[in-house]
């Protein structure tokens, strides 16, 4: 049963922007800025380099099977057995990527607004909401996303410009940084940030024009990574170096020095935290919508609908496995490293096969295409 | 071996019991045919509808010769059509007839074509169908020696007056509204709609009632794939009654365990018209003053006729408040719970240390306190729709004095809740669909609950999930969110603005028409050829307007 392809290119660009835009906004400049001091943006902007790279080739091996989506056509490029082993390292990967989200939101929940709440209540209602969410086909996805694209971006960029204001030049200086193996490590750790891309598998076969995915990821990589950008110079500009790595969550320590005009509100970060949680759903819905999807694929089963609640259970017990935040964190960076792998070396390794078998196979067949 | 039979016996057993749910009378006659004997006929009919003492059977003579007999209703028929127009022409020998020897081979047509004075006169031969045809207020006429029966028209069904639709009011259009009668409102449709593209389809559901049911739409501006759907759809009912419109919606809704209506109900001709033009189906029922307009999608519940009828930015002013009332209904008691409750601190600190005085007596956490006012306030508005209009007045007076000064004074809720319930409520009257309005005045209970629970969290959850429901529902194949997600940039001109009516050329794109323009050529003629300002004096030529209107302001000036 395949639904049918309506998924616009403005629709694609939206998942990719509001599935890149999670939980990694609120720690993000405080990556940075360890990585590269002053350089932070340097870090950033590389890392959104290699974001975009990996979302190239991700797009560009997606646009050469059209019909398909990544665990049906790494069969056909690795063989069966190879295939199948390669999609399930995939799938666990996806599935951590989803637990460790609602850990990171449930974290940050219970620190900043709801003090005496279990972590467990917060972050089951989070995975509940994303289940019954991902009970939808992909149409039903990209409408969700295309959605809430507006409420994710506006609030950042307020939060953004209005402090601003408050922001001094001085602290960006010098441009790039000082340590340049830091920087590196650094710049993966960013671009393990927008792993959320790899999404993009899952839509180009529901695409109305796959034609225009390239487009479509380009435009998101631009305005996810521009969202990014900004709020590292504006955090690095108000707070310096020195302080942010003093704090966990520099993003929303920037939305609690910011002010309304005729202080409508006595605070932003409470708001601002109540609307990231739609940032947050939105990113976990993809993970976990790629999770249950390609767990339908990989068995090739029917429909996905009842793999939503089934998976629900794992997904919780990989969100418990950190003891605590700081252990989150390490699991993070360290998930994070292996996924770039999965992420970016995988898909490049395919397309670099399925560049040579395709060659080989126009070789045979005699002619050659312009 | 047993077991298995008798679970098939009950099967058809109850197979059987399905199958007359209905008309038991005359299922045992279908597909008979009337004979020509006339005194057979008249006891099959005595024996089937002689125990109603409303039943009429009139024995007379036609042109004095021929046996005949008259069957109708007495209750459902008009008298003077049947004095006049049927019986006198029947029994007088018409004079251009006088001089001819009238056969009974030929008499079926002289009847027909030369005799009676009314348009509607058909002939069948099917007994359950004219008994049907007697049931609905037609005059059945037998003649003896002949095995097919003339049936009249001759219903006359008392009606209301054309009223002012009474659940959606306008300030600016038309005042007409739908009533019970079915044909009266398909004439309020073609009148509005002289184009031979309107295409109006009837058919009958319901096993005892026998409800018609017309689907109208436009030919070329419907997409015919919800026609065919919605045709579908309603062919598929089998229920004994259609009662209401309403009825009809149940059963052709796409979810019908959402809180949301999936089919919008309205009053209006007007409405339902301008729905028609954007190329949707609309559905009336004999009986019901609502049509039922399919596909929707939820931006139209906040829509009225007005906002199109009134210059485009008062609808566009007027539609911005609605939609804050309808947030206002939604969330207001939901955040305040949250605010009060768990995050007192994003006040303004003036007013929390305000909402902290008028709280001081109050026993009940914040949820509790707005949940009981809400309950109360829920009571109070069903009460009064169903108080006759004389004591309904001074009921709602008293029930919001009642809650609003006593119950502040006696300590069950603080002055600013009252405040915040009062918002709600009116909130939640300035929703123009009240389907959509209910939708949402349930819809406040659990989010209330949630920030209860869970603060400001549980206010965006409850939010999010509302929404994600929303963007999954369907209306006929037509995403209920369109054309904000998936948007449709033709589409975002008509949602939280009305733009200009000569800015939107085209009908919405979800509605997939076959023809989607509105406008042709030039998109305001009168706008491009105006001059506007000084420059209006020294360019026209032909105005005889302007000439006639010049010298008055000028008057003015002096």
């Amino acid at each position: 049963m395949e639904d049918s392809r309506e998924i616009t290119t403005l629709q694609a660009a939206t998942i990719l922007i509001s599935t890149i835009i999670g939980v990694g906004i609120l720690p993000l400049p405080l990556f940075a800025v360890r990585a590269g001091d002053t350089g932070a943006p340097l870090v950033t902007l590389l890392g959104i380099g290699i974001a975009a790279i990996g979302l190239f080739i991700i797009t560009k091996l997606g646009m050469r099977h059209p019909q398909k989506t990544i665990i049906a056509y790494s069969e056909e490029i690795l063989g069966k057995w190879w295939g199948k082993i390669c999609s399930l390292i995939v799938i666990i990967f996806f599935a951590f990527l989803t637990g460790f989200a609602s850990r990171e939101f449930g974290a940050v929940v219970i620190t900043a607004i709801l003090g005496e709440t279990p972590l467990e209540i917060v972050v089951i209602v989070m995975l509940l909401l994303a289940a019954v969410s991902v009970r939808n086909n992909i149409n039903t996805f990209a409408y969700i996303h295309n959605f809430y694209v507006p409420i994710i971006l506006a609030p950042a960029l307020i939060i953004v410009v209005f402090s601003l204001q408050n922001g001094n030049m001085i602290y960006l200086q010098p441009l790039t940084g000082n340590n340049f193996n830091e920087m590196f490590s650094g710049t993966l750790m960013i671009a393990s940030l927008f792993q959320g891309s790899f999404i993009m598998t899952l839509i180009i076969p529901a695409m109305k024009h796959p034609k225009k995915a390239m487009k479509a990821s380009m435009w998101a990589i631009l305005i996810s990574g521009g969202l990014y950008l900004l709020i590292v110079v504006a955090t690095v500009s108000v707070f310096g170096t020195e302080e942010i790595k003093q704090l966990f969550w520099p993003t929303l320590e920037l939305a609690r020095t910011t002010f309304l005009p005729g202080n409508i509100l006595q605070r932003l970060d409470v708001v601002f935290l109540s609307v990231w949680v739609t940032a947050v759903f939105t990113t976990l819905f993809s993970s976990y919508y790629f999770t249950a999807f390609s767990i339908k694929q990989f068995f090739q089963l029917q429909d996905h609908k009842m793999l939503a609640y089934f998976i629900l259970p794992f997904v919780f017990i990989l969100a418990m496995l950190p003891l605590n935040i700081f252990q989150l964190y390490q699991f993070i960076e360290n998930v994070g490293k292996v996924g770039l792998t999965i992420t970016i070396l995988y898909p490049l390794l395919l397309l670099i096969i399925d560049f040579m078998k395709g060659k080989r196979r126009r070789g045979k067949s005699g002619y050659k295409q312009p | 071996m047993s077991f298995f039979r008798n679970r098939y016996q009950r099967k058809t057993l109850r197979n059987a019991s399905s199958e007359e749910i209905p008309s038991k009378t005359l299922r045992a006659h279908d597909q008979e045919r009337i004979s020509a004997s006339l005194d057979e006929t008249v006891h099959f009919m005595k024996e089937i509808l002689g125990d109603n003492d409303d039943f009429a059977s009139k024995h007379f003579r036609i042109f004095g010769r021929f046996r005949a007999v008259m069957f109708y209703f007495t209750n459902l028929t008009n008298q003077d059509i049947l004095n006049n127009d049927i019986l006198k022409p029947l029994m007088y020998v018409p004079l251009h007839l006088s001089e001819k020897e009238i056969l009974l081979a030929e008499l079926k047509d002289v009847i027909t074509n030369e005799t009676l004075y009314h348009s509607q006169v058909k002939i069948d031969d099917c007994l359950d169908q004219l008994i049907d045809f007697i049931l609905r207020g037609e005059t059945v006429i037998v003649i003896d020696g002949i095995a097919e029966a003339f049936h009249i028209g001759t219903r006359t069904v008392e009606k209301r007056a054309i009223e002012q639709p009474e659940t959606e009011q306008a300030i600016l259009g038309p005042r007409e509204g739908f009533i019970e009668n079915i044909a009266t409102n398909i004439s309020l449709l073609r009148y509005r709609l002289p184009t031979a593209d309107l295409r109006v389809k009837t058919m009958t559901i319901g096993r005892i009632t026998k409800s018609t049911v017309a689907v109208c739409y436009i030919k070329g501006i419907a997409n015919n794939g919800v026609v065919s759907e919605v045709e579908k759809r309603l062919s598929e009912i089998d229920i004994d009654a259609i009662m209401d419109a309403g009825y009809l919606e149940q059963f052709i809704e796409d979810n019908p365990y959402s809180p949301f209506p999936q089919v919008q109900s309205t009053e209006r001709p007007d409405k339902t018209v301008a729905n028609i033009l954007e190329g949707r189906v609309a559905i009336l029922v004999d009986g019901s003053p609502f049509a039922l307009v399919v596909p929707v999608v939820f931006n139209q519940f906040y829509q009225t006729v007005e906002d199109y009828s009134s210059r485009f930015l008062i609808g566009s002013f007027v539609r911005i408040a609605r939609m804050l009332a309808l947030v206002f209904s939604l969330i207001i008691p939901s955040l305040y719970v949250s605010f009060i409750s768990f995050n007192p601190e994003l006040l303004p600190t003036e007013f929390a240390v305000a909402v902290a005085g008028g709280r001081a007596g109050v026993p009940y956490p914040a949820v509790i306190e707005v949940l009981l006012i809400e309950v109360s306030m829920e009571v109070l508005r069903e009460a009064t729709v169903r108080l006759p209009k004389q004591v309904g007045g001074a009921l709602s007076i008293v029930g919001v004095l009642v809650i609003g000064e006593a119950a502040v004074n006696a300590g069950l809720a603080s002055p600013i809740t009252i405040v915040v319930i009062a918002l709600t409520t009116i909130g939640s009257f300035a929703t123009p669909a009240y389907t959509a309005a209910f939708a949402l005045r349930m819809l406040r209970f659990p989010i209330i609950i949630l920030a209860g629970v869970f603060g400001l969290y549980g206010v965006v959850i409850g939010v999010i999930f509302i929404f994600n429901h929303m963007l999954s529902l369907k209306s006929f194949g037509v995403p209920y969110m369109s054309p904000v997600s998936p948007g449709n940039y033709q589409g975002w001109k008509d949602v939280v603005f009305r733009s200009p009516l000569w800015l939107m050329p085209k009908r919405p794109a979800f509605l997939q028409s076959a023809n989607d323009k509105r406008i042709g050529g030039k998109r305001n003629k009168t706008m491009a050829e105006n001059k506007f300002g000084n420059d209006q004096q020294e360019g026209d030529t032909s105005g005889g307007f302007e000439r006639n209107n010049n010298p008055s302001s000028s008057d003015n000036l002096n």
